[in-house]
């Protein structure tokens, strides 16, 4: 039943939501014509790996809005989703639909219950408990040659056919691009109307003052381990494309260096919006490309724009775009 | 003004290790009363209201809300039966909308009146902008209305002129009486702004380093000689 207070919640937001979706309808489709439009293929590879380090930084973006914590263990539930698919693969008699369905929702349950150790910190001490757990599954697989291979890495062994569509359509850069867009394009939008939903302003009011909170009436655990959980599937899910689009994985998925990326891109694209980090993925791994292809030291140029934007657009890149945009229909930030 | 008790607290007691804040303090609020709580820093004001909403570890003293037994209750399991509580410090949700919170607070409550608090409080102006985009006396009202949403049975206000310039507290106190009258609302008030207490309550409470001082109305407790030399020294006297 809506109840007024519910009304109350909606009724603001859904005067605002006709033209975002429109532009969000708009962006997602020019993302879908880019292949038939003879867009190089070199561009189109790089497409596709924007799209999928899109997911994980969009996972570490969510983690960051909703809940305020700052995740530098990330790719352990990205790289993880991954090894799950090659080691089922390799070890199990499942097929490779129920392994690709099984592996982010096993990374779902595992997130929900580390949720419950990681909620005993906060700060910087969530931070460095992320980047310990997710080092600790690095070392796990370099170490344990038997089964992960050690540094070698496993080749994820997928049939000829996954969901009745033939694996090469994941290989390729022009399809996967189209696969990896249609996920990311979901992913945002749903965390779009989550933001939007008594559930995302319950969390949202949590991060800003979890006491406040629990005086309201509400419960506050349950809700702050599903963020952390939501985060690890979305991150997962990035897993999976990537296990189907390289069909190779090594303990550097698992390290925190991507972690890092993941956060450096989101910080870059912005997190207030649910679609900045995805934004942020594709500015990154093109600027990425180009630097790399001037100079051997492009990590300085992905610095160099990292402190800019830090420090000249806090809230990122898509946080300067909502700014321009309300400045144009003449509203506040909201 | 109804004489049936609205709350009823016994013993009130909370330790600090060897520390004892709260000595067994008694307060009965009779329905519809504006009560004040004043003393000096350290008297136990805000920790009286922390043992009375549950707030914290080991808390001592029976505390009864219109009846009923709320000792055993948590702090979330007593805003739900009715007693309310604004903080010292101004505690809302600056990334979320004034309307948004508003609302999520009545969802809480037995009783959904979000658009007639904004309207009470004059937050209908800023009910879509974002509550750490407004100023700090609009901020110090949404607080308020957090806490007022629902209609609460007893609202224990810490403070809730603190920041404020005078007219905008006596602002605040003329409208805290309208509501209260208004809305049958019972109210305990700790307040160092002594033109807003004097101004609002019917009777007062003295707290002085963990216990009760003295009672009684405004008048009373104003010419008391030891409230004047423990707390309010002569300028109010």
């Amino acid at each position: 039943m809506s109840t007024p207070a519910a009304m109350a919640i909606s009724a603001p937001t859904q005067k605002k939501t006709a033209a975002p979706l429109i532009v969000a309808a708009v962006v997602a489709a020019i993302g879908f014509a880019l292949p038939s439009l003879g867009v190089p293929m070199t561009t189109l590879s790089l497409l596709a790996q924007a799209s999928i380090v899109g997911v994980l930084a969009t996972a570490v973006g969510f983690l960051v809005r909703q809940s305020g914590f700052v995740s530098f263990g990330h790719a352990a539930f990205y790289g993880g989703s991954a090894y799950l698919i090659a080691l089922l693969a390799a070890h199990s008699k499942l097929s490779a639909e129920i392994i690709l369905i099984a592996a982010p929702i096993i990374v779902l349950v595992a997130g929900f219950a580390l949720a419950f150790i990681m909620l005993r910190t906060s700060g910087v001490a969530y931070s460095m408990l992320s980047l310990a757990a997710a080092q600790a599954c690095f070392e796990l697989m370099m170490k344990w040659r038997s089964i992960a291979n050690g540094e070698d890495g496993l080749a994820i062994k997928l049939p000829r056919e996954v969901f009745g569509l033939p694996l090469s359509i994941f290989q390729r850069p022009d399809s996967m691009f189209m696969v990896s867009w249609a996920v990311l394009v979901v992913i945002v939008v749903c965390l779009w109307f989550l933001s939007r939903s008594h559930f995302g302003t319950l969390t949202l009011a949590i991060k800003n003052n979890e006491e406040r909170v629990r005086f309201l009436g509400y419960e506050t655990l349950l809700p702050r381990a599903i963020i952390i959980a939501l985060s690890a599937f979305i991150a997962a899910i990035g897993g999976v494309l990537f296990a189907l689009y390289n069909g190779f994985v090594t303990p550097m998925a698992l390290h925190w260096s991507l972690s890092g990326e993941a956060l450096v891109i989101a910080i870059i694209g912005g997190t207030r919006a649910a679609w900045g980090p995805a934004l942020g993925a594709f500015i990154f791994i093109f600027l990425r490309d180009i630097a790399g292809n001037n100079t051997t030291h492009w990590q300085g140029i992905v610095g160099i724009t990292l402190i800019v934007v830090t420090v000249l657009l806090p809230n990122g890149i898509s946080g300067a775009l909502v700014t321009l945009w309300n400045r144009a229909r003449g509203v506040s930030n909201v | 003004m109804s004489k049936a008790p609205s709350l009823v607290a016994r013993g009130l007691t909370r330790r600090y290790g060897g520390f004892t804040a709260l000595k067994g303090v008694d307060i009965t609020l009779q329905s519809g009363e504006i009560r004040g709580l004043i003393g000096s820093n350290g008297a136990g004001k805000s920790t009286c209201m922390d043992v009375l909403t549950g707030r914290g570890p080991d808390l001592i003293g029976e505390v009864q809300l219109e009846g009923v037994d709320i000792s055993k209750l948590s702090e979330r399991a007593r805003r739900r039966a009715g007693l309310a509580r604004s903080f010292q410090k101004t505690n809302i949700f600056p990334e979320l909308t004034v309307r948004q919170q508003v609302a999520l607070a009545a969802r809480r409550a037995e009783f959904d009146n979000t658009e007639e608090v904004l309207s009470e409080l004059g937050l209908m102006p800023h009910a879509d902008r974002l509550a750490g985009d407004i100023s700090y006396g609009d901020q110090r009202r949404v607080d308020l209305a957090l806490t007022l949403v629902g209609r609460p049975k007893v609202l224990l206000l810490d403070e809730p002129a603190a920041g404020l310039t005078l007219e905008e507290s006596l602002s605040l106190a003329r409208m805290l009486r309208a509501l209260a009258e208004q809305w049958k609302l019972t109210v305990m008030l700790v307040e160092h702004d002594m033109e807003v207490i004097f101004s609002v309550c019917d009777h007062l409470t003295v707290l002085h380093l963990g216990e009760i001082l003295t009672e009684g109305s405004p008048e009373a407790v104003r010419s008391n000689p030891e409230v004047v030399k423990a707390y309010l020294g002569s300028t109010f006297a």
